[in-house]
Parts: C-alpha cells; sequence; structure tokens
C-alpha cells in the first residue's frame, strides 16, 4: 500500500507543474501539465467516440498516463534547443517554427525519448506488476503509434495543446499564432482532426486578425 | 477495420512483417505454456517485446492490428526515372518555408513522424506538396499563408 500512496503523492505534484510552452511564451499562470491532461482525456474520449472503431478504454487510460513521466523528465517544448535567455531575443524566437536538420531533428527526439522513459520507469518502479506493465505499454503505443488508438490519440493530444494555445492567443495576444499553424499543417493528418481544426479557426479568427 | 490502405516503405514492411511473425510464435508458445524463442528474448532486438510479455491484451491488439496492415498495405515505390522530378510518396525534399531551411520524407500516416521530419501524404502540407517539381511555391493554410518552395527533391527508397 505505501507503494501506491506514495505513487499518487508524485502524481499529485503535475497539478503544480507549469506547462513549459506557456512559461516561455510569457503567459501568467499558465495551465498546469494535470489541467493539460484533464481536458486531453475529455477530448479523447469524446472525439474517440465520434471517430468509431476505436477503443475508448484504452484511449482513456493512455490519456491519464501520457505525461506522467514529466513528474522527472520535466516538460519539453521544441525551442528548448534554441531558445535565448535574453527576454526580447526569446521574444523574436517564438515568432517563428524551429527548423532542423533531420540529425539534429533525430538527436532531439532520442533525447527526449530516453529521459522521458527514464522518468516514467523511475515512477512506476514499484507498482504492482500488472499495472506497471500496462502503464509502461500505454505509453509506448503513444510513444510509438502501435495501435490505431496510439495514433488517435497522439494527435488528440497536440490538439488540445493547439485549442489552449488559440484560447491564450485570444485572451493575451499571445503565443504568436503563425509557428501553431505552420506546425499543424504539417502535424495533423487525421480528416477528424482537421476538421476540428477548421472548426477551431473559424471560431478563433471570426473577429480578430491573426498576428504573427 | 476500416478497410484504409497503409502506405509503407520496404523497410518498414520487413520491420512490421518480422514483428508480426515474432509476435505470432511467442503468442502460440505462451498458450501451450512454453517460453518465447531465443531470438525475441532478447530486449537488444524489440525492445518493446519485454513489455509485450505477459499482457495478452497489448499482444493480441498488436498481432491484429500488424495482421490489417499486412492485408492491406501498398508498397512505396520509386516513380520511373522520368516521373522522379515530382513529389511523391517515399521522396525527399528540401523546402524553404519563411525563410528557413527544412527536408521532409513524404511518408504514409503509418510511417508518420513530423518530429523526425516524416511527413503524412495526408497532411495538408504532405498533400499539397504532391506532384510539384524544384523551383515551385506551394502556399499551404487558407488562414495563416505560408509559402513553401521546392528546392529538391530525391528518391532513396530502396
Amino acid at each position: 500500500m505505501k507503494n501506491l500512496v506514495n505513487f499518487f503523492h508524485q502524481v499529485g505534484k503535475l497539478k503544480e507543474m507549469p506547462r513549459r510552452g506557456w512559461v516561455i511564451n510569457d503567459i501568467k499562470n499558465g495551465e498546469s501539465i494535470a489541467e493539460h491532461i484533464f481536458r486531453t482525456t475529455l477530448m479523447a474520449w469524446i472525439l474517440g467516440n465520434e471517430k468509431k472503431g476505436l477503443n475508448i478504454e484504452r484511449i482513456l487510460k493512455m490519456a491519464l498516463i501520457h505525461d506522467l513521466c514529466e513528474i522527472y523528465a520535466g516538460d519539453a517544448t521544441p525551442y528548448d534547443s534554441i531558445l535565448p535567455k535574453n527576454g526580447k531575443k526569446r521574444k523574436e524566437t517564438m515568432k517563428t517554427w524551429p527548423r532542423f536538420t533531420n540529425a539534429q531533428k533525430l538527436k532531439i527526439s532520442r533525447g527526449k525519448y530516453e529521459k522521458e522513459e527514464k522518468g516514467l520507469n523511475k515512477l512506476i518502479e514499484d507498482l504492482p506488476a500488472g499495472i506497471k506493465k500496462e502503464i509502461k505499454n500505454l505509453w509506448l503505443d503513444f510513444e510509438k503509434g502501435l495501435t490505431p488508438e496510439g495514433r488517435f490519440f497522439k494527435q488528440t493530444d497536440k490538439l488540445e495543446n493547439f485549442l489552449q494555445a488559440l484560447e491564450y492567443w485570444k485572451k493575451y495576444k499571445k503565443p504568436p499564432q503563425g509557428p501553431w499553424w505552420e506546425w499543424a499543417r504539417e502535424f495533423f493528418d487525421d480528416p477528424y482532426m482537421l476538421e476540428f481544426i477548421e472548426e477551431m479557426s473559424k471560431e478563433f479568427h471570426k473577429k480578430l486578425k491573426p498576428r504573427i | 477495420m476500416d478497410g484504409k490502405v497503409f502506405y509503407v516503405t520496404k523497410e518498414k514492411l520487413q520491420e512490421l512483417k518480422k514483428e508480426y511473425e515474432g509476435l505470432v510464435v511467442f503468442e502460440r508458445n505462451k498458450t501451450i505454456g512454453q517460453e518465447a524463442p531465443k531470438p525475441f528474448e532478447s530486449e537488444d532486438i524489440n525492445p518493446e517485446f519485454i513489455s509485450f510479455q505477459e499482457d495478452m491484451i497489448f499482444l493480441k491488439l498488436r498481432i491484429e492490428e500488424l495482421k490489417n496492415i499486412l492485408e492491406n498495405y501498398e508498397l512505396i515505390k520509386n516513380p520511373p526515372k522520368e516521373k522522379q522530378i515530382f513529389v511523391n510518396l517515399g521522396a525527399k525534399v528540401k523546402i524553404e518555408v519563411s525563410g528557413k531551411k527544412d527536408e521532409f520524407m513524404i511518408v504514409g500516416t503509418l510511417e508518420a513522424n513530423p518530429t523526425l521530419g516524416k511527413i503524412s501524404n495526408e497532411s495538408p502540407v504532405g498533400k499539397a506538396l504532391l506532384g510539384h517539381k524544384v523551383g515551385d511555391e506551394i502556399i499551404v493554410s487558407s488562414l495563416m499563408k505560408k509559402t513553401y518552395k521546392i528546392k529538391s527533391i530525391k528518391y532513396e527508397v530502396s
């Protein structure tokens, strides 16, 4: 029982861990990782249900565990390796989507994966064997897109992130919208997600002109 | 399953076939109470395999998914020489966007991994690049217009 108390205690830390993407964009009181998990789970359930043919229970569990590794690994952003310390320069950097060579992409991706896997292993180390394996498998599926559920949820996770970016932009005029749209057109390929994005675009850009 | 066609590279197909065959043998042996065959006990060969062990639900799901892919795939091949001036599936495309250079490989949805530069042919950018040649400038997105200029196209699919 002690191991379970400790596990839930550690997980609770996500309620106070801010999402780094908003911190580097100077969003005050930005959402926590736990808050992101909450809405992502809800979106995964409802959107997954709409899409049909997916195992919703599997998706919901995946949604709940997908960022647990960040308790120890921390939250990473695509800007981390190029982020200037100077505030003005940082603002400039945030105006464009970061581009890397394929070798750099591989290095960044491997580094993130290894750090996060290590973080997850540490967190679930003392859990009962069955649940430990289930969490690890769900995370691997999310990371590698091994099943239709894994591939669908990977896009749902980013969709929630995108929606939050639009909400902050509407409220604070940041983060800059250009990089988000540039990235989204390369990242999403699920027709249902793309339709959802078009609706988000209509909702958030109906009156306001986006500023890059 | 939804009858979707999976476009895969030869490399990916071999990887999927090897995994499918290994998992089927493992599942069969597991059912009759035998241990996993030697090559699949090694974490070096398949790091995920260790995690599949004893999780029969996930094992069955993965086998079912692999079977569906292997029954509904289409191999990504190099187009004939005269058509290699155009972007198609399997093309490695160097582009310039917002003054920055990048490199994509156009792949099917199964292999897509934008973090590694593998862009799905079903994504708006992947779709828009298809059929274009070096020097073309393609505008993507209706709301935030981005221009992708094609700098080079290469095919290295074996």
